[in-house]
């Protein structure tokens, strides 16, 4: 039975899970994420999951234990932020080649020095090089919702990757929302039992992550890349199904706002796109043709799709909430090579680094050097807003 | 945990709200602030709320190191834990005041001073925008799934009590309200290494000798009081206080300094001689 209730970021990510009743949830507690794993160890406890809870001595050995139980052949879940996922990182590289469909929750933090516990995307960003897919939520609804599509997604026969869900660290994670919990038999009809590809089974014996060779190691790589190209499809479809069932969908890759007639736009990912969709409404207000694209995922990345939804603009606008230093934010970089000789002007707009407040006139700043981009004015290839100091 | 009942309050009632913390050391009694919406319509806006129709100040020395009224709408109101009415309150500017002991409250019915339960009844009562049933509703909710059943009702006994001992009326603005001369450096000026030296103190990071600026004192409710007669020397006291704010005098009698004491009561409970015990901050005046 579908229930309305108050929930955070990440007790929305624990429901989520929760319901995709995962076997395996091996953990390792960082903030902002801990609240995640907590709750689990609740509802494990409370009898309301029947999951193996393995506390592991680090990240590294989190996510080892995952490849682990997936490669059993059992639906697996662990959490993360920050320098959690960058203790990971070595092991990521074995899940996406492996074809495990684990799902790794990331709530985003940056990384240090300099670091606090806030929202960035620096840990996330450089890991779309790994091999997993990698979305991004705004809100704790989407959250709950995109955990159920990420497993039907991940464990589709035409896909089977490992899937990395984003979700701001505090803006998302800590803050309390009214969110829809869906029923457990829905759930159940819309997520089929999870039938692995391979499996270890000392019945009938495999071996599993041999040392490949150059004669093999260039044929898996781009079999790899064939099968995120061929994910996009799946995120696709996958959503629309949701919708039908449980009356909520998301655009599947990249959804839209008021790009009907826009003339100017800018692309925002995670909890930004709520803020800049308050700018938008004022700049509409104020009558001016300005609109949203919601950037869903960073892998596979939805190249057509923004080929085909910045159709007819006259100047774009990349929100980036990590850099890389020298050359602009990874989602710019992704966006401009992607839409390279679309001839739609586009900047750069670095902003809310190290969890600093997103204000709607920050946006609004950003809409503004885009109608000047759009009028022919010069504008510098990549602004960060909010700089103290001459850039 | 005040924001956030209140949203699920809002949300019980059948309404859109959103509530969020903004944390500053991770630590219990470190100052920090939390913000939430309420509206009948989806709330996209995440920004931290600058002016806010009701400010609740849970822990009134506050006052006296940040300007948090500063922001505060003309037509708002604010909700002040202090045992003192509204008419002796200084908030900076003359508003609308609810005020509520809700320590002493939360002492009688938690039996500690977490406060964040009781002042909801006095937000009740400063504004029926949520009503005193959905928050008291609100509360069994987070509190009884977590604690179980006995914290949620005792807090929401809590919050109850907190509606009735409520005071109504206006505060006062005399104290002069400044932001804080808060560092902020342009990125040319930023000391590079993420590094500081002796006594400073800025928004990335923290240098030795800061502390002397960064007093811990205000975090407490209670301070401890020693009697030098009835102590042995033995420094246990002194060797657990956790803010090394025990001093260690040449005939082994101590001091203590009560500027960074955050009132823990370890030093009182190690004491093999009760000759330390610790008193409610404020008791008696
Ligand atoms: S109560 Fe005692 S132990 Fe705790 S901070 Fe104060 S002096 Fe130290
Ligand atoms: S613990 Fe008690 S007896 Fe021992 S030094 Fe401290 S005050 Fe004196």
């Amino acid at each position: 039975m579908r229930a309305v209730r108050a929930l955070t970021g990440n007790a929305a990510a624990a429901y989520g899970v929760k319901l995709c009743r995962p076997e395996v949830i091996p953990n390792y507690p960082i903030t902002p994420q801990t609240i995640i794993i907590e709750q689990l160890a609740d509802f494990i406890n409370d009898g309301e999951l029947d999951a193996d809870f393995i506390p592991a001595d680090s990240e590294h050995s989190a996510m080892s234990i995952a490849i682990g139980a997936a490669a059993t052949g059992v639906r697996t879940f662990t959490a993360t932020a920050s320098h959690g996922l960058a203790l990971m990182h070595e092991m990521l590289y074995a899940p996406p080649q492996l074809r495990l469909p684990i799902l790794l929750v990331d709530v985003n933090r940056s990384l240090g020095a300099g670091s606090g516990i806030w929202v960035e995307y620096n840990d996330s960003m450089p890991e779309r090089d790994s091999g997993w897919m990698q979305a991004y939520a705004e809100d704790a609804q989407e959250v709950l919702d995109m955990v159920i599509q990420a497993y039907r997604i991940a464990e589709d026969p035409r896909v089977v990757l490992p899937f990395m869900l984003c979700l701001d660290g505090f803006i998302l994670s800590h803050t309390v929302e009214r969110v829809e919990v869906p029923g457990q038999e829905e759930v159940d009809a819309f997520l089929p039992r999870f039938s692995p590809l391979n499996r270890l089974d000392p019945e009938a014996p495999m071996c599993m992550n041999m040392a490949v060779s150059p004669t093999h190691a260039m044929e898996m790589r781009y079999q790899l890349d064939r099968q995120m190209e061929g994910a996009r499809q799946v995120i696709a479809e996958v959503d629309e199904a949701f919708g039908k069932a449980f009356g909520r969908s998301y655009g599947g890759l990249l959804d839209t706002y008021l790009m009907e007639d826009a003339e100017i736009a800018l692309i925002t990912l995670g909890t930004a796109t709520s803020t800049a969709r308050v700018a938008v409404d004022e700049l509409r207000a104020e009558g001016r043709k300005v609109g949203l694209i919601k950037l869903r995922f960073m892998r596979p990345f939805p190249h057509e799709e923004l080929r085909e939804a910045v159709k007819g603009l006259r100047a774009l606008g990349v929100f980036d909430r990590s850099v890389s230093f020298n050359r602009f934010g990874p989602v710019f970089t992704e966006v401009r090579s992607s839409l390279y000789g679309s001839g739609v002007p586009i900047t750069d707009h670095i902003a809310g680094i190290g969890g600093r407040d997103l204000k709607v006139s920050t946006f609004r700043d950003m809409f503004a050097l885009l109608e000047r981009s759009a009028s022919g004015g010069r504008v510098r290839e990549c602004t960060w807003h909010g700089l103290r100091g001459e850039m | 945990m005040a924001a956030q009942t209140i949203a699920e309050a809002a949300i019980l009632e059948g309404r859109q709200a959103q509530a969020f913390p903004f944390f500053g050391a991770e630590r219990r009694g470190a100052p920090v602030m939390a913000f939430a919406r309420i509206d009948d319509r989806r709330i996209c806006d995440r920004t931290q709320v600058a002016e806010p129709d009701m400010l609740v100040v849970m822990d009134a020395s506050l006052l006296d190191i940040e300007p948090v009224a500063l922001g505060l709408k003309k037509e708002g109101c604010a909700v002040v834990n202090s045992p003192m009415r509204p008419e002796e309150i200084d908030l900076g500017v003359v508003a609308r005041c609810v005020s509520v002991d809700a320590t002493s409250i939360a002492l009688e019915h938690l039996k500690a001073p977490i406060v964040n339960t009781a002042i909801l009844g006095a937000m009740a009562r400063a504004d029926a925008f949520v009503s005193l049933a959905s928050i008291q509703r609100a509360i069994v909710n987070r509190f009884g799934e977590k604690l179980g059943e006995r914290a949620g009702s005792i807090n929401s006994e809590a919050a109850g009590a907190a509606f009735e001992r409520s005071r109504e009326g206006m505060c006062r603005g005399e104290r002069k309200m400044q932001r804080g001369n808060a560092w902020l450096p342009t990125w040319q000026e930023t000391p590079p290494g993420v590094a500081l030296g002796r006594w400073e103190r800025g928004g990335m990071a923290v240098g030795p000798g800061s502390m002397r600026q960064n007093m811990t004192g205000t975090w407490g409710t209670s301070s401890p009081t020693y009697t030098r007669a009835r102590c042995i020397g033995c420094q246990r006291c002194w060797f657990i206080c956790p803010e090394g704010c025990i001093r260690r005098l040449e005939d082994d009698s101590l001091e203590f300094d009560l500027r960074y004491c955050k009132g823990c009561g370890l030093c009182a409970k190690v004491c093999p001689k009760e000759a330390i015990a610790m008193h409610r901050k404020g008791a008696g005046a």
